[in-house]
């Protein structure tokens, strides 16, 4: 019973990933029978453009913590091999059925801390419940501004130190700007998708899981380079293979 | 009397002609202006409206456009004040109107020709027809810092004679309250239906009849609440302007700048309250009297003292009395269709029936001397007078008027005990005037009407004879503000 | 789970990326808009309809919120604040939660209040009738008024007797949830974020000074105070305070907002006498309630 044992192992393994806290397949279902996955790495070509500083001076907390290193944008954050992080993969074409419909129960937390997004990139399913919390002693609004065209809604709640976790969804697939009007240089993302998604890592690598057998295009989304997209085929409780790399500007 | 001597008696004038061309400049017209649609383009430049959120048609103003005189041209955002205008905002607004018209007087005394020879004069219908100029007006008005507005209007007749139509500055919401503001200068009384926002132009219909009316022959040369008028007034309303009032004093002068050696005061005062009526929309209500007195005498010309003066002026000289009172509806149907109402009953003392008191010239031509004695059988002249004037609203850019006025002597100055009675009926007035105003295009920068209107007046024994006169006049013409 | 949107393809997700701020102006025409003009608003006992404001519409409002309701009227480009963009569905002036709809009746007092300081008149002089249609025909522009219902209003408690206490309580949740971040310590709208303010569109905006004697945009009685900062004022950088201050908490701190202003009031005499100073940025967070 190969599929079953692959399943249990996947079981495990997915316990083992949340309980280590991997941001990456957070909020990943259990896999189901015959379900594959797409694994691959994203690489920036070139060399990472500088990433500017930011003055956290006017809030004595934040410039605080941030004594012995200094904040910077993570627009474009790079590891050492040119792997990317916070690259969002998710199907865009080729999902149906429950794999598309199906909503992970997981929530995905999205913490204020030491005055900057951890993570910076949020990625998650539409309907999926996600967190915000704030580990901060000092004040944040959490500000939301999707376009209220797709059927997301703009929201701004406040978020002072203590504050109670703020637990919403999305109605639409859209990549959602997230600011903190207290600190400006507060800068997120949500990354509403339809199905499957995962989040590269610091070294590139991400994992898409319960891909049921099948052909699927697979898009990459990095918030400077845009999009790519690459056509893989998921056998049944194989693993695809799907590398990208964006060129640095 | 100004009016009513110049009335022009109109003939059965032939319509066809003027109504083909009108309704042909009305289609080039149509066909070349753009269909973006907005009024006094300072105020609509200094706020970002259009001319029709203030005004039912310009100049006329709605109930929002009231709302906003009556706060003291303030919007009442506290972004009201120049300092938060652009720099190159200048709140200035010309006004001109050029016009074609054709004005037909029934009984004019002309100059007949025997031969080639001046042989005499005979009295016959005139009608004459041309281009024409209104004049410009100068409209500078605002606010200097919140709650100090003012208002300042040159005004030239089409010789670029200027006058000051309008100086006024006011004080408002004093002690925070909208109920209290003070008023200086000169500038036009309260009148609910506002004549200097009449939305006609022709001679006798681009005026209120009834806010000009003086009997045949009287000397009165105030009681003209069309006028602006010199003095200073308070005036409030409720925060939704439901409710208004104002009182003013005002010198007895017609308006006349530089005192004339005479002290005469008038005092006017009006009152009205509005209505939500849903759908149909605010309706009001409302009273004024206007209660004075006016100069018979000048001690410059050899008049007698005034009444009081040193205590010896005998009592039959010096100021006279007059009064105006009557009530004013606005009336609206909906958002298309409004009507305005006003009536008037007005009296003049005696004196100023028997023609004493003319001084608006400059020039006595009725001194009220020690010893004058009224002649027997003189009554003080009473009239009663109405307006009726209904608007068709298709879209803020296109408005039709009527109007029809009346008013009828009730008593006249020479009565039955006169060595020769006045018919009842002299000085009688009746006159309609029909019109559309439309605008081409509106924004907050400019105005631009089109204007047709047709006036007819008739006027009873007022022309050579004891003729009764009537005047008819057709007019086309452009009326912009920029 | 709720999935109502799923025609949404994730590429247009992904094109939306490529603008870094969202641009949120609409996109809808008059065809779009026209099915919507049966729209109804019920305030009261007073129904209006869209249809019967076309014509007050055109004479007030379309100079500034133009034809199609989306703010870009003839007068955008002179406007600061700009006029509302009718066709997002997002309001500043609510009784209902953040992110949700406006009621009808929220849209109908916006409307006889004006907006301070902005170019919005106040329209009180119309007719009740005459607002519900507007509210009515405002609605139409926007797809959200088919799709949702406005929020529930929330709950305010009655308010309490002003005393020294609450108005020192008020001053403590002011320190606590940090309103000084914008609004400045003595409520002058100097606080070190304030500069930086900018509305959902990226445009600058100001924090209120509570001490010019303005009115808040959103009205200025008590129960108005209390709504502004427990729905905040969506499309602006004023949160919701609504997780983080408990009902009679958020009395305290009206009383306290009310002290900072200069108008006469109890609590102005209070702080007075009290000789409250204002808080500390510097000094530690309260601990977490």
């Amino acid at each position: 019973m190969k599929s079953r044992y692959r399943r249990i192992l996947s079981a495990v393994l997915s316990t083992v990933v949340l309980i280590g806290g991997g941001a990456l397949i957070l909020g990943q279902r259990v896999n189901a029978a015959g379900e594959g996955k797409i694994t691959g790495s994203v690489k920036l070509n070139g060399a990472a453009p500088h990433m500017k500083g930011i003055d956290m001076s006017k809030d004595p907390y934040c410039a605080k913590a941030h004594a012995t290193d200094p904040g910077h944008l993570e627009t474009v954050v790079a590891g050492a091999n040119g792997g990317l992080e916070n690259v969002v993969l998710y199907i865009s074409d080729g999902l149906s059925g429950s794999a598309l419909t199906d909503v992970p129960t997981a929530v995905p937390v999205f913490d204020q801390k030491n005055c900057v997004y951890t993570p910076h990139v949020l990625a998650m399913d539409i309907g999926q419940k996600f967190k915000v919390v704030t580990s901060d002693q000092t004040a944040h609004n959490i500000h939301p501004n999707p376009n209220p065209m797709t059927g997301n809604i703009p929201w701004n709640q406040s978020q002072p130190p203590g504050a109670p976790p703020v637990e919403k969804s999305w109605k639409a697939a859209e990549v959602i700007p997230v600011q903190c009007n207290i600190h400006p240089w507060m800068h997120g993302w949500f990354v509403v998708v339809k199905g499957p998604y995962a989040t590269t890592d610091s070294s590139g690598a991400y994992t898409i899981n319960n891909v049921p057998p099948g052909s699927y295009t697979v898009t990459a989304w990095q918030e400077e380079y845009g999009t790519q997209t690459q056509k893989v085929t998921v056998a049944g409780g194989q693993s695809a293979t799907a590398d990208f790399t964006f060129k640095a500007k | 009397m100004g009016m009513i001597k110049q009335s022009r008696v109109g003939p059965k004038f032939s319509f066809a002609t003027s109504v083909v061309t009108a309704a042909l400049m009305l289609t080039i017209l149509m066909l070349s202006a753009s269909q973006r649609a907005n009024a006094l383009p300072a105020f609509a430049r200094k706020y970002g409206l259009r001319c029709s959120a203030c005004h039912e048609s310009w100049p006329m103003l709605n109930y929002f456009g009231q709302k906003f005189k009556d706060n003291g041209y303030q919007l009442m955002n506290d972004r009201d004040a120049p300092i938060w205008q652009n720099p190159g905002y200048w709140p200035v607004t010309f006004r001109i109107t050029p016009i074609w018209h054709r004005v037909s007087t029934g009984k004019v005394d002309i100059d007949t020709y025997s031969g080639g020879v001046l042989s005499g004069s005979a009295i016959q219908r005139v009608t004459s027809s041309g281009f024409d100029l209104s004049g410009l007006d100068f409209h500078t008005g605002g606010t200097l810092e919140k709650n100090f507005s003012f208002y300042v209007l040159p005004s030239s007749d089409p010789t670029a004679s200027f006058h000051f139509e309008t100086v006024m500055a006011r004080l408002d919401n004093l002690f925070g309250s909208s109920w209290l503001n003070v008023k200086l200068g000169k500038f036009e009384l309260d009148n609910l239906l506002s004549e200097k926002r009449i939305l006609t132009l022709t001679a006798n219909g681009g005026i209120y009849q009834l806010y000009h009316f003086i009997p045949a022959g009287d000397g009165n040369i105030f009681g003209q609440m069309g006028d602006n008028q010199l003095g200073v007034e308070v005036l409030g309303h409720s925060y939704d302007d439901r409710t208004r009032y104002s009182a003013a004093l005002l010198s007895s002068n017609d308006g006349q700048v530089e005192l004339s050696y005479g002290n005469a005061y008038t005092g006017f005062v009006t009152f009205s309250q509005a209505f939500d009526t849903g759908k149909a929309g605010v309706q009001r209500i409302g009273a004024y009297a206007m209660v004075g007195e006016a100069p018979t005498t000048w001690l410059t010309t050899g008049g007698a003292l005034f009444t009081g003066a040193n205590g010896t002026g005998p009592a039959a000289i010096g100021n006279k009395s007059f009064s105006r009172e009557g009530f004013v509806g606005q009336f609206y149907f909906g958002q298309h269709a409004d009507l305005t109402v006003v009536t008037q009953h007005g009296q003049d003392s005696a004196w100023f029936g028997q023609g004493y008191g003319d001084l608006i010239d400059g020039i006595v031509t009725n001194n009220n001397t020690t010893g004058t004695v009224l002649p027997a059988g003189s009554q003080a002249p009473t009239w009663n007078g109405v307006l009726f004037e209904p608007h068709y609203v298709y879209s803020p850019q296109l408005i039709f008027i009527g109007r029809y006025e009346t008013i009828r002597m009730s008593q006249q100055a020479d009565g039955p005990g006169s060595a020769v009675p006045s018919a009842s009926n002299l000085g009688n007035i009746s006159t309609y005037t029909i019109g559309y105003r439309y605008n081409p295009f509106m924004t907050s920068r400019a105005g631009f009407a089109w204007h047709n209107e047709y006036n007819w007046l008739h006027s009873d024994g007022t022309g050579p004879n004891g003729a009764n006169i009537n005047t008819s006049e057709l007019l086309l013409g452009f009326d912009f503000d920029f | 789970m709720r999935r109502t949107l799923r025609k949404w393809s994730p590429f247009i997700a992904a094109a939306a990326v490529f603008a870094l701020a969202p641009a949120l102006s609409a996109q809808l025409t008059q065809y779009d808009l026209e099915p919507r003009s049966g729209m109804e608003s019920h305030i009261g006992n007073i129904t209006g309809h869209a249809k019967d404001a076309k014509a007050d519409y055109r004479r007030f409002c379309v100079g500034c919120h133009g034809e199609l309701g989306d703010g870009n009227g003839e007068n955008f480009p002179w406007l600061d604040p700009k006029p509302r963009d009718f066709q997002l569905g997002i309001f500043k002036c609510r009784s209902t939660p953040t992110g949700t709809l406006p009621t009808d009746e929220d849209l109908s007092n916006t409307l006889a209040r004006g907006l301070d300081r902005s170019n919005m008149p106040q329209w009180s002089n119309l007719t009740k009738q005459q607002r519900a249609d507007l509210v009515a025909w405002v609605k139409h522009f926007s797809p959200r008024w088919v799709s949702e219902k406005p929020g529930t209003p929330i709950q305010i408690p009655a308010e309490p007797e002003v005393t020294p206490e609450r108005i020192k309580a008020g001053r403590d949740v002011f320190a606590k949830v940090q309103c000084w971040k914008c609004h400045g310590v003595e409520g002058k709208a100097d606080g070190p974020s304030a500069a930086t303010l900018t509305d959902d569109q990226g445009r600058p905006i100001l924090a209120f000074n509570f001490t010019e004697g303005a009115r808040p945009k959103c009205g200025s009685t008590d129960q108005d105070l209390y709504k502004i900062f427990m729905t905040g004022l969506d499309g602006t950088p004023m949160p919701s305070f609504a997780d983080n201050i408990k009902p009679d908490e958020a009395w305290d701190l009206v009383f306290y907002l009310k002290a900072l202003e200069p108008q006469k009031s109890k609590e102005k005499a209070i702080a007075k006498q009290l000789g409250l100073k204002p808080v500390d940025p510097n000094a530690p967070p309260p601990s977490g309630q």
